[in-house]
């Protein structure tokens, strides 16, 4: 298969997904009672009935479940994604997002950097050591990584750097929250920071990304490590491995230039996916540190059974994965000549 | 190795070697008292049936056996020293320079994500000798000759200069890696040190494998099973390519087989190994000619006979002996038709039965 | 008819010495006897939780007798003094909190203990049934191929594709706050790993000659399917399932957390560590042992399928 050719199928089996998402979501979120008045945002006190009547009518809110689908299917054709409930002060759905997104993208970066400096380092050494202490020691590292509550691993670390530390007078991490942004230029507020020389801004940003950052990357350097461990263990088997010991290569060399490489390909599939992951927003982490990305708006729309934007966000997060699926697959063609579409 | 040597002088030893392996269903005695001499320059050939013992006995004598491995008892004396004794290190300074292998399956022995260049730079990058010997003797616009280099080695005793600039360094290294690759008859060697090896031939791919080893001029060429995954036309060149270099190299080899007809062609003399033990070691004319191990004459009766087609090929009864729970004595003895009461109780060692020829037998 | 069964008793033979290899391999590394020896004692303590702690201390109104003979108000907003350690102001008895006491002054170590068997059975039960689910799937569809196979897959794409947190919020909050939904959304997020893993497993048994031959000898689809080519890929799938009981008790405990709970009262760890957070700076242990309980069973299964996989995996055996 042709690597185009391959790309396409994925591209078709994109659309797939999303139609197939937003049915599941739309029907899930607008089905049922319990979830707001979908045409709670559009209306206001000063309205009158007729006012009100015209409202729903127009969004299809009348309509029976199916057609109220092609209603809101016409309407994000036009680009109207809807309006948010309370919490998003009804505001549209697709504003709130993308004014969130930049957020969640830092967080992802941050901790993708993290768990990946910590997370190979760590399968290497439970590979290279197989079955000896350093071994056993990565190995609890890695698995108590993912066996760890997560917002458990962010209270304590709250509890501790920054509760306790400014309790016993010692310059202490802020533990939630994320600084209002003074200018806007690209979106991405580090990056704006930079750009404007605002670096008081750019330290307060950085200070207050460390915590959700170790506590997102903890969880997932685990699941790296043991990806590499096994990945590297594989090629540690093989017989160019043999080979390079057998020229006298120092064992360094043996395992950086000739093992590691062909053991890092799956551990790429894997910071890719989960890079992608995190860019659908932690949600469990932005809400224990309050930071104001989108996984912290999902929660929230969640909560208020605000289907405009679950839908959007489910939507977008799935648009995500499944490119992602197919950078890491393109990505593989270039790390191993051997693989060709 | 920089003195010279007699034809007769022997090179490497190896006595009495005893090799076990832990495993979960108990000790595999692999190696139960190996002896060998190679001699200078010769070409010896360790012949037997797969699981006799002779890739452990390559393993050890490299420095590489696995982990679950021990050696029990034995020495390996290469230029006066005794290998089991050393270190790891120290066997891998010894593995850049004085034992250098060959293994049996060019694809699976090469890195599939490393060019050729790559994997054949960094064997020549590590030996500064080399580098400096052939800035000396490089002319612009000649191609090197390697074996002049291979020549140097064994005669230059002046201690050199040995600060190369790194670009100096990657300049020289390309251009001896051109020297080696043309050495082993590979053409165009610009293009295959920028190519991987899954895009080269079996037999490219192998003789790329033995530029890797050839370039490290080492005094004992180890060839382990190198025909045995290759296409018998290409086993025939390679084959060709061995006997080529024999003169070239101005090494020891010492080649492992399983094939009788590849010994033969090759070797100048021939071990048979059976059981973790040789049996018997003779000029390979000999050999042939009168084998004395019982072992040893039937596993020539199991050759198919080119002159004599009709005449019926005989195995040899009985399985190859369990190693954890081997037979006491000679391991040779439940399928042997001489046995007798000594051979059940005391391993036979190998005695001189006529002038270079050894054989580790009671009936003799 | 009596070649048959020496057949089978020369399997049955292979595949135990087998076993008892995986025993002896399982039994050598000390990490995985650990994590074993926590996991049965924390099934034990779990087991016989009812038998070790009166279940009605677990009651936030109405019980009044036994060790606690005070009415249950909550502590956190009714700002009573906090308790860890011993306590003679709030209890008549010589009585010692080990972890102190949590929001409605009840002994967080019993707590704790009563949890053990809410999140325990859930967390076996969504596992057992998402793995049912998914390994038949998978299975029929690795090994039937064609449209039916493509279905499979393409729905279990679309569930890839989801974030799986939204999908069994969404699904808890419009069905309401009960443990059955919250069954019912993990299953729905879990199942489809084990379908893409047992597809795997399948399509790469079947190629292998064992199974024409099977079917040279006449044998059925589905008796070469189920009794054949599932029992020789089950391994992977085992592991995955004991790893994933640490995964969906975090998962459970973490939905209860995030307020889906059907009684903030009910003792299972997720919910009381929610009730930790609300006072975590003036009683921090609330949530510090009712999390490191779950850290330390989820660590535990993880340890056990991690060296199952090792134990498992063929190409590490020799």
């Amino acid at each position: 298969m042709k690597l185009y050719e391959y790309i396409i199928r994925r591209l078709i089996l994109l659309v797939f997904v999303l139609l197939a998402v937003s049915v599941l979501i739309f029907y899930l979120t607008r089905g049922f009672e319990r979830g707001f008045a979908p045409w709670a945002p559009y209306i206001n006190e000063k309205m009158t009935a007729e006012q009100i009547e015209e409202v729903i009518k127009a969004h299809g809110f009348d309509r029976p479940l199916h057609e109220q689908y092609f209603y809101w299917f016409r309407d994000v054709f036009n680009g109207e994604w809807g309006l948010t409930g309370t919490w998003g002060l009804g505001l549209p759905a697709n504003r709130v997002f993308f004014n969130r997104f930049p957020r969640t993208v830092e967080l992802a970066v941050f901790a993708t950097i993290l768990t990946i400096s910590i997370g190979i380092p760590l399968g290497i050494i439970s590979a290279v050591k197989n079955n000896k202490l350093p071994d056993h020691i990565s190995r609890i590292i890695a698995l108590a990584g993912y066996s760890t509550p997560s917002y458990w691993f962010g209270f304590l670390l709250q509890l501790v750097f920054f509760y306790y530390f400014s309790l016993w007078g010692l310059p202490n991490l802020p533990s939630s929250g994320a600084p209002s942004i003074a200018t806007r230029i690209t979106g991405l507020p580090i990056l704006d920071g930079l750009l404007t020389g605002n670096l008081g801004f750019v330290w307060n940003e950085f200070v207050h990304l460390i915590l959700p950052s170790i506590s997102l990357s903890f969880i997932s350097l685990g699941f790296l490590a043991r990806i590499v461990r096994a990945s590297m263990l594989e090629v540690l088997r093989q017989d160019y491995i043999t080979m390079a010991r057998s020229k006298g290569l120092r064992e360094r060399v043996v395992i950086y230039r000739h093992a590691l490489k062909n053991a890092l390909i799956p551990a790429v599939t894997l910071t890719g996916i989960f890079f992608a992951s995190l860019l659908g927003g932690a949600m469990i982490t932005e809400y224990v540190f309050s930071w104001p990305g989108v996984g912290q708006a999902a929660l929230l729309a969640v909560g208020q059974g605000d289907s405009n934007f679950i839908l959007l966000y489910s939507l977008v997060f799935a648009t995500i994965i499944v490119l992602a699926n197919l950078a890491v697959d393109v990505a593989y063609a270039f790390l191993d000549p051997r693989i060709k579409y | 190795m920089s003195d010279k040597r007699n034809a007769k002088d022997t090179v490497l030893e190896i006595k009495n070697l005893k090799v076990n392996f832990h495993t979960y269903r108990g000790e595999v005695k692999a190696l139960n008292g190996v002896d060998l001499k190679l001699c200078c320059k010769e070409v010896l050939a360790l012949v037997g049936e797969s699981g006799c013992g002779k890739s452990v006995t390559v393993q050890t004598l490299i420095g590489l056996l696995p982990e679950n491995a021990s050696v029990l008892e034995g020495e390996i004396i290469l230029d006066g020293d005794n290998l089991i004794n050393k270190t790891k290190e120290e066997m891998r300074i010894l593995r850049t320079h004085d034992l250098a292998i060959v293994f049996q399956d060019p694809m699976t022995f090469l890195n599939p994500v490393l060019t050729i260049g790559t994997q054949l730079e960094e064997v020549v990058t590590m030996d500064k000798d080399l580098l400096v010997e052939a800035i000396a003797i490089e002319k612009p616009k000649q191609k090197l000759d390697f074996t002049d280099l291979i020549k140097m080695d064994d005669s230059a005793t002046e201690p050199k200069n040995l600060k190369i600039s790194r670009r100096e360094t990657k300049r020289i290294a390309k251009r001896l890696c051109a020297a080696i690759l043309s050495l082993v008859k590979l053409p165009d060697q610009e293009r295959i040190l920028k190519q991987y090896p899954f895009e080269l031939s079996g037999g490219m791919r192998q003789r790329a494998m033995i530029a890797m080893a050839l370039a490290r001029r080492p005094s004992i060429f180890i060839a382990d099973e190198i025909t045995t995954a290759l296409d018998v036309t290409i086993q025939a060149q390679i084959l060709h390519l061995l006997k080529e270099l024999r003169d070239k190299i101005d090494a020891s080899t010492l080649m492992i087989t399983h094939d009788l007809s590849v010994a033969a062609e090759t070797a100048d003399r021939i071990a048979v190994m059976y059981g973790g033990n040789v049996v018997e070691v003779a000029s390979s004319v000999v050999l042939f000619r009168r084998p004395f191990h019982p072992y040893a004459q039937m596993l020539l009766k199991a050759i198919p006979n080119i002159e004599n087609p009709t005449s019926r090929l005989e195995a040899i009864p009985g399985t190859v002996p369990e190693m954890i729970d081997p037979p006491p004595g000679c391991r040779f003895h439940p399928r042997c038709k001489y046995a007798m009461d000594a051979c059940t109780k005391k391993r036979p060692r190998l005695k001189e039965v006529e002038k270079g020829h050894e054989v580790a037998c009671y009936l003799y | 008819m009596q070649k048959d069964s020496e057949v089978r008793r020369g399997e049955w033979e292979a595949r135990l010495a087998d076993i008892k290899y995986m025993i002896h391999l399982f039994r050598k590394n000390p990490l995985v006897m650990t994590g074993t020896i926590i996991s049965l004692f924390f099934i034990i303590v779990a087991l016989l939780a009812n038998f070790i702690v009166d279940p009605r201390l677990a009651t936030t109104e109405g019980y009044t007798g036994g060790s606690y003979p005070f009415e249950r108000k909550y502590m956190w907003s009714a700002n009573h003094p906090i308790v860890w350690g011993p306590d003679i102001a709030l209890h008549d008895g010589p009585e010692f909190f080990y972890l102190g006491t949590d929001g409605w002054g009840r002994d967080l170590l019993s707590m704790i203990i009563l949890a053990l068997p809410v999140d325990l059975y859930n967390a076996f039960i969504i596992v057992v049934v998402a793995a049912l689910l998914g390994t038949t799937l998978g299975a029929l569809a690795g090994y039937a191929g064609g449209i039916f196979d493509e279905a499979v897959l393409r729905i279990t794409d679309v569930f890839f594709a989801f974030p799986g947190l939204v999908l069994a919020l969404v699904f808890a909050s419009m069905f309401g706050r009960s443990i059955e939904t919250l069954q019912f959304a993990i299953i729905l997020v879990w199942w489809p790993p084990y379908v893409r893993l047992m597809r795997g497993q399948v399509l790469s048994e079947k190629e292998k000659p064992y199974v024409e031959a099977l079917k040279a000898l006449g044998a059925g689809h589905l008796r070469v399917l189920f009794r054949h080519v599932m029992l020789n890929a089950i391994y992977p799938i085992l592991v995955q399932a004991t790893m994933d009981l640490g995964g969906v008790i975090l998962t459970f405990s973490a939905l209860m957390f995030l307020g889906f709970s059907p009684s903030k009262s009910l003792p299972e760890l997720g919910n009381l560590a929610a009730d930790g957070y609300n006072a975590i700076f003036s009683a921090p242990w609330v949530i510090l042992f009712s999390g490191l309980t779950m850290l330390i069973i989820s660590l535990a299964f993880n340890l056990v399928g991690d060296g199952l996989r090792d134990v498992l995996d063929p190409r590490l055996r020799r």
